[in-house]
């Protein structure tokens, strides 16, 4: 087998127009390299510039009443990381600054897309775009006549009187083209580890590790398919065109067709929708800003009894600070009720979709490149959580500083100083680890290995009905 | 060493083979003349295990090709009437890729040697085959049988669309390996050449063995003559 895959390759190193192909795609995929971490870098800087400024603006609050400075606010930016430039995922389209403030939980905006050339809506240049759709077509254009030739040229029936039986020889031309796939493959990350070696850590060592081996089985997916129908067929033009067919089928229409199944099945409400329902659940919550609201009276008298007096002059706690954190609480329990609601329907969409790699490993390899990549839905969905946990913590501890920091009920010119508001801490975003969420990934893993293992199974059956004469 | 024994082949219920009975002795050089769809291929294919026969036994040293090819095939060196080598390769490079195929390792110059006695000049050892002529690459085909130390050669069209030069070279070699103990099956056209170059000569006309003669006993305008009467029957 290793003789087959070596005069394979000395054919692909010989090959000028297979060597000019090769040298200008890997310029291509440089700069495609470069100009990904140069746009995340960039990202970072001006993610860190800006995070930088509304902190400075936040410590550099003089005296305020905590619960006006719940209303005053400040920003969170999602942060870029390394991994993205190689896959951006959903990055572009969801947003990156949120607005973080008391009473409200406010969408993410700006995203990347909304403030792109319309031009530039179609994609970046990303190596996962290169990786995803232009490599696979090399590996098919490398493939298809392999054995077919070997076929018409009358070599294959010297090949086999020499010794090589059939399967070896149709495993090794799969073996050679794929090889080219990893070389590819194994050269941008290389090139990437170069770029980013002071960042390198465990974290990016395993997760680019993962993203190396999905597409390590894709491509052996596609070379072997691509070999099985060159051999089985009668002539080249034909498993060219049945590889072709499929490439378009999977990585054009299939995606496409399947995600709008699934969103169909399990549909997320609209913005509309979402916001009239948490506006409406909320409404039957407590006011905090109505001191006539039922639910406030209530609690008044609730604290009114625990504390033992009559009237809220004689509390020693600020109790605006109170019902403004019931409020809080209550317009969390909403929040979660419809976040959480939209969250299952969103892990709904997703297990549906990964099931469509049991037709199309292409689907597999674009949840797994993003998710190993940390720019699928997944980690957007736990960047928004944390986010709001952060809000909470933020807000309650202005809340339980205007309520038991030594004001009094109605004192709303009641104002912390400077050294509160820089006690304050700053929104400290910690992605999340491949550990938790790789069993997300498993499945589109094990349809990666199944259809691997098809292939396998297919050039062996294929191989028993090979016609040498 | 070359033996078929009440051979009988079809394809799709035409009659490929009839009753085909043929030997080939050791050191023997059979030439099989016939027109295009006499049977001449698919009685080499047969040999080389790459047909079944419907009926009948083909054997090479007593084994049936049929059932044991592998081992068959290990005897067998084939030249087709093209012979394709991997046109980015040179002459010696090909020659050790198809070598290391059989498990053969030899050193450059025990290739170089095996490409020389084939007839192949050394100025175009290290040179692509795709700029080789066609009976250059004859030569290498017949060199990658010869370093297999093949004991069964059997050649298709061999001297087909080659020039004077190279046929007659092409002759020379054929003999030369008969004389070493080789056994060869040669599937020709060419009248005068399979007169000149072989023992035997088998007259195939439809799939069915009509004339057997030794080449010592007839002239090649006697040949000719009969090959004719044959054909036009």
């Amino acid at each position: 087998m290793l003789q087959i895959i070596k005069n394979e390759w000395r054919f692909f190193v010989r090959s000028r127009i297979f060597l000019s192909i090769s040298i200008a795609f890997i310029a291509i995929l440089l700069l495609s390299v470069f100009l990904g971490n140069y746009q995340t870098q960039k990202q970072q800087q001006t993610h860190q510039n800006a995070k930088d400024h509304v902190r400075q603006q936040w410590v550099s609050i003089d005296e305020m009443n905590p619960h006006s400075a719940a209303h005053y606010g400040t920003y969170v930016f999602k942060p870029s990381n390394l991994l993205s430039s190689l896959d951006e995922g959903v990055n572009t389209v969801t947003g990156n600054v949120l607005r973080v403030e008391g009473h409200v939980q406010n969408e993410i905006i700006h995203s990347e897309a909304s403030q792109m050339q319309a031009v530039s809506r179609f994609g970046k240049l990303k190596p996962s775009l290169l990786l995803q759709y232009i490599v696979p077509l090399l590996l098919i254009f490398l493939a298809f006549n392999t054995v077919s030739n070997e076929k018409q040229t009358g070599r294959l029936k010297l090949l086999v009187l020499q010794g090589a039986k059939p399967l070896q020889i149709i495993l090794s031309k799969a073996l050679s083209v794929w090889l080219y796939g990893v070389l590819l493959l194994t050269f941008i990350l290389l090139v990437y580890g170069v770029l980013n070696f002071q960042s390198l850590n465990s974290e990016i060592l395993i997760r680019t590790g993962l993203f190396f081996l999905t597409y390590c089985l894709y491509y052996f997916i596609i070379s072997g398919l691509t070999v099985f129908f060159s051999a089985r067929w009668q002539n080249a033009t034909l498993s060219l065109t049945s590889m072709l067919g499929i490439w378009i089928i999977w990585t054009l229409f299939l995606p496409n067709i399947l995600m709008s199944s699934v969103e169909k099945w399990n549909s997320l409400p609209s913005r509309n929708e979402f916001q009239s329902a948490m506006k409406e659940d909320r409404s039957k919550g407590l006011d905090g800003h109505n001191p006539a609201d039922k639910r406030g009276i209530a609690l008044k008298e609730k604290v009114l009894k625990e504390y033992g007096v009559d009237s809220l002059s004689q509390l020693p706690i600020n109790f605006d600070g109170m019902r403004m954190q019931a409020d809080e609480d209550y317009g969390n329990s909403v929040w979660d009720k419809h976040f959480g609601n939209n969250r299952d329907i969103l892990q709904k969409q997703k297990k549906n979709f990964q099931l469509g790699g049991m037709v199309n490993p292409f689907i597999s390899l674009q949840n797994t490149s993003m998710g190993f990549m940390a720019s699928d839905n997944l980690h957007h969905q736990e960047f928004l959580l944390q986010v709001e946990n952060y809000r909470r913590v933020f807000i309650k501890m202005l809340n339980d500083k205007q309520t038991f920091g030594g004001s009094k009920t109605g004192n709303w010119g009641w104002k912390e100083d400077n050294a509160f508001f820089k006690s304050v801490p700053d929104f400290d975003y910690k992605p999340t680890q491949i550990s938790v969420v790789l069993p997300n990934y498993i499945l589109d893993m094990f349809f990666m290995m199944l259809w691997s293992i098809l292939v396998v199974v297919l050039i062996v059956l294929g191989t028993k009905k090979i016609q040498i004469v | 060493m070359i033996q078929l024994q009440n051979v009988n082949k079809s394809f799709k219920g035409d009659l490929a083979i009839q009753n085909l009975n043929l030997n080939v002795n050791k050191g023997e050089i059979l030439g099989l003349l016939g027109a295009n769809g006499a049977g001449k291929s698919t009685t080499i294919n047969m040999l080389l295990g790459f047909l079944k026969p419907d009926s009948g036994k083909v054997s090479i040293n007593k084994i049936d090709t049929t059932h044991n090819s592998q081992e068959t095939r290990k005897l067998v060196g084939y030249i087709p009437e093209n012979v394709n080598l991997y046109p980015y390769l040179s002459g010696l490079e090909n020659l050790d890729y198809f070598c290391k195929l059989a498990g053969l390792k030899y050193t450059k110059s025990q290739l170089e040697t095996y490409l020389t006695t084939c007839g192949l000049a050394s100025e175009a050892h290290n040179k692509k085959v795709g700029g080789y002529s066609k009976g250059m690459r004859q030569k290498v085909g017949i060199a990658i049988a010869y370093a297999k130390k093949a004991k069964v050669y059997l050649l298709d069209e061999p001297a087909s669309g080659l020039d004077p030069l190279a046929s007659n070279e092409l002759s020379i070699l054929l003999k030369k390996l008969a004389s070493e103990g080789a056994t060869i099956l040669m599937a020709s056209h060419d009248i005068f050449r399979v007169r000149e170059v072989c023992n035997r000569i088998g007259i195939l006309k439809n799939g069915v063995l009509v004339k057997e003669l030794h080449s010592k006993n007839v002239s090649a305008n006697e040949l000719e003559t009969l090959y004719l009467q044959f054909m036009q029957n």
